[in-house]
């Protein structure tokens, strides 16, 4: 064996990469793979698919049901996002600004939520914000300061508070990295060269933490467009986004190949973002502060 | 009335919780000056220079630039700039836009913002590298933007929190050159933060030791050097022989026992103290004349002659270190320049005499 790596250098690196390039493939790759050619067939009766090859599938992707569905999420995605980071941005930057320990008690409680179950956690939410029986719209009607119950919930704004509550770490933390690693002298050189508080943020501070709002952005768009568990439960049934119609084509419409090409699109639309991501900063960038 | 004075510390004390950074400072520094702040680490100079920026208010006392009492005024609204020790250079903007950063807050005029950070990137030799990012600089380059970038806003006082603390050696033989020179041809106030005591020797106008929050001594770099008025100063600055001793007589020209039979007379270096009190008399190793025996000392001037037996030659190229014992316990260090016209050379356990010119003999307190 030895000899053999001493023979042939790059064997062992291969040997070692095995088990992830093993895993890799089995659980990304195949999977991927399997959803791409289903996407070109034909669906069968209860299921499966038919070894036929068609466009259709994609060509119903445009169809305007299906279309405005895409419309919808992207919108959501996009809303959800740019919430997150006006709630988030001050936030990192507030533990950013803290003495070393206490930034860590607050990156803790940020993650704590994390360690109870995301659908748990939705479904607490249902039981805030459901229209008759919620605990919120209850409260508010027996206090009398309401005579109607409010819109809450199997609506975008509930669909958008779920996503926001479930993402809005994944934007705090790239955040804060970067604020973390900012050298203070910076803030004080602008400072010094008569930059007011507001001028020392928009001159250096943001510029500088742009790669964090990126990453963050990407981190919670993404995931957003993709939502499946939020609009299943908050959105009611009725306010839908295209995570559950990919869903439903495998479960309750039996169309593999159609809930394939979705997914596709789907895929398509969020790779074209990741790239316009890494076109829009350049890799010094990236590294940066 | 300070409207001489550039800037004026008024005993400024700085606390930091339980820690007292600076205590009680007093500071009077002179238009067009050159002024370091001198001491050892931790002794309170960059706080100092941080409270005169405004990066640090004071927990009492003081700060009076250019006739104005700061009070709590913030940074931004100080005639001062300062340059930072690791330069402290935006790395999202180019060299030219971080010159030009101090101009645009201060809404100059986009023609003489260019014509002025040109200018000062001129100034700086830097020239042809405004359009650079201050990583694809050398940490030299960068110290010099970092100059352009303060000096562009014409401050009225120039803070430098040990600026060629981060360069090699020989670099920053040559950037203390050009600093200096930079520093009589714009004609502004430097306030220089260094813990390198040759560097404030080669270029301040005037020095301030300080040690543990306080400022010791202030005064001309030969001042310093030649008439330190605590031990301290005498210790931080250059080599020097202690001679440990009690007061024998008091008067101008006092006299210090430093053994039963060795009494030398020497100059106070600050307030007389009384007879029979311990002191330290200290000699600069390169006044002291090593001579054999019979020789006598030159004419010119009082001399102090000891004898004594050399106990260790060091040759060290251009000079020659002996250690003479004087008597059991005491010795001390000569430092004789080896000449063309050759000083006659000593060897281990000869039988010499050590002159030296009273005035060069101070006594310190303990
Ligand atoms: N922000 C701060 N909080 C607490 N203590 C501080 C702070 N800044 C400085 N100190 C303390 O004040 C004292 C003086 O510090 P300062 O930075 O002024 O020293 P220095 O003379 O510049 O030293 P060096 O040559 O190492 O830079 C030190 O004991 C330091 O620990
Ligand atoms: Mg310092």
């Amino acid at each position: 064996m030895q000899r053999l790596f001493a023979r042939y250098p790059a064997l062992r690196a291969w040997l070692l990469l095995l088990p992830a390039a093993t895993w890799l493939f089995i659980f990304f790759i195949a999977p991927l793979f399997i959803v791409l050619v289903y996407s070109f067939l034909e669906r069968g009766t209860y299921g499966g698919v038919v070894w036929q090859f068609s466009l259709e599938n994609f060509r119903r992707t445009f169809d305007s049901l299906y279309f405005s569905t895409f419309l919808r999420s992207f919108y959501i995605a996009a809303v959800t996002t740019f919430i997150c980071l006006l709630l988030g941005f001050p936030l990192a930057y507030y533990i950013s600004t803290r003495p070393p320990q206490r930034r860590s008690t607050l990156i803790l409680a940020l993650m704590i939520p994390f360690w109870t179950n995301f659908l748990i956690r939705t479904y607490a939410w249902l039981t805030l914000l459901r229209t008759n029986t919620g605990l919120i719209n209850v409260s508010l009607m027996s206090l009398g300061i309401i005579d109607k119950p409010l819109p809450l919930f199997g609506n975008d704004f509930a669909i958008i508070l779920g996503l926001v509550y479930g993402w809005l770490p994944d934007m705090v933390l790239p955040i804060y990295a970067t604020l973390e690693r900012l050298d203070t002298s910076l803030l004080e050189a602008a400072s010094d060269l008569y930059a007011s508080s507001s001028k020392v943020f928009r001159r250096v501070i943001w510029p500088l933490s742009l790669p964090g709002v990126v990453a963050g952005s990407m981190l919670v768009f993404i995931p957003s467009l993709g939502a499946f568990v939020t609009p299943a439960i908050l959105g009611g049934g009725k306010s839908l986004m295209i995570g559950n119609i990919i869903s439903n084509q495998f479960l309750a419409a039996h169309d593999w190949p159609f809930g394939s090409a979705l997914s596709f699109v789907m895929m398509a639309v969020m790779l074209l973002a990741t790239l316009i991501y890494f076109r829009s900063t350049t890799s010094e960038e990236r590294m940066q502060p | 009335m300070s409207d001489g004075l550039a800037v004026e510390l008024r005993q400024v004390v700085k606390r930091f919780g339980e820690v007292t950074a600076v205590e009680s400072v007093s500071l009077q520094i002179q238009h067009g000056e050159f002024f370091s702040l001198l001491g050892p680490s931790g002794c309170g100079k960059t706080t100092t220079l941080r409270l005169i920026a405004g990066f640090e208010m004071p927990t009492s006392g003081d700060i009076i630039i250019n006739g104005e009492m700061q009070g709590h005024l913030p940074p931004y609204q100080r005639p001062v700039n300062t340059v930072f020790q690791h330069y402290a250079l935006f790395p999202h903007m180019t060299v030219a836009q971080n010159v030009a950063f101090g101009l645009e807050m201060k809404k100059v005029s986009k023609d003489e913002i260019t014509r002025r950070v040109g200018e000062a990137l001129e100034l700086v030799h830097l020239g042809k590298m405004g359009s650079r990012r201050p990583k694809q600089l050398s940490g030299g380059q960068q110290q010099r933007v970092a100059l352009a970038r303060a000096l562009v806003n014409r401050p009225k006082v120039l803070l430098l929190d040990e600026p060629l603390g981060a360069l090699d050696l020989k670099l920053r033989k040559a950037m203390q050159g050009e600093l200096k020179a930079l520093q009589e041809q714009v004609g502004i106030t430097f306030i220089y933060v260094t813990h390198d005591q040759e560097e404030a020797l080669t270029m301040s106008d005037r020095i301030a030791v300080m040690s543990a929050g306080h400022v010791f001594q202030v005064g001309f770099p030969e001042d310093i050097y030649e008439n330190p008025n605590t031990r301290f100063v005498a210790d931080f600055i250059g080599e020097t022989n202690f001679l440990h001793g009690t007061v024998h007589r008091r008067g101008p020209l006092a006299e210090i026992a430093i053994a039963e039979n060795v009494i030398l007379p020497a100059r106070w270096a600050s307030d007389e103290l009384p007879a029979g009190s311990s002191a330290t008399l200290s000699i600069r190793p390169e006044k002291i004349l090593i001579a054999s025996g019979d020789e006598k000392p030159p004419s010119d001037g009082e001399f102090v002659s000891v004898p004594g037996q050399v106990a260790e030659v060091v040759y060290l190229g251009t000079d020659t270190r002996y250690v003479v014992r004087i008597v059991d316990g005491v010795q001390t260090v000569v430092r004789v320049q080896n000449l063309e016209m050759g000083n006659k050379r000593f060897k281990v356990g000869d039988a010499v005499m050590l002159h030296w010119r009273v005035e060069h003999g101070r006594i310190l307190k303990e």
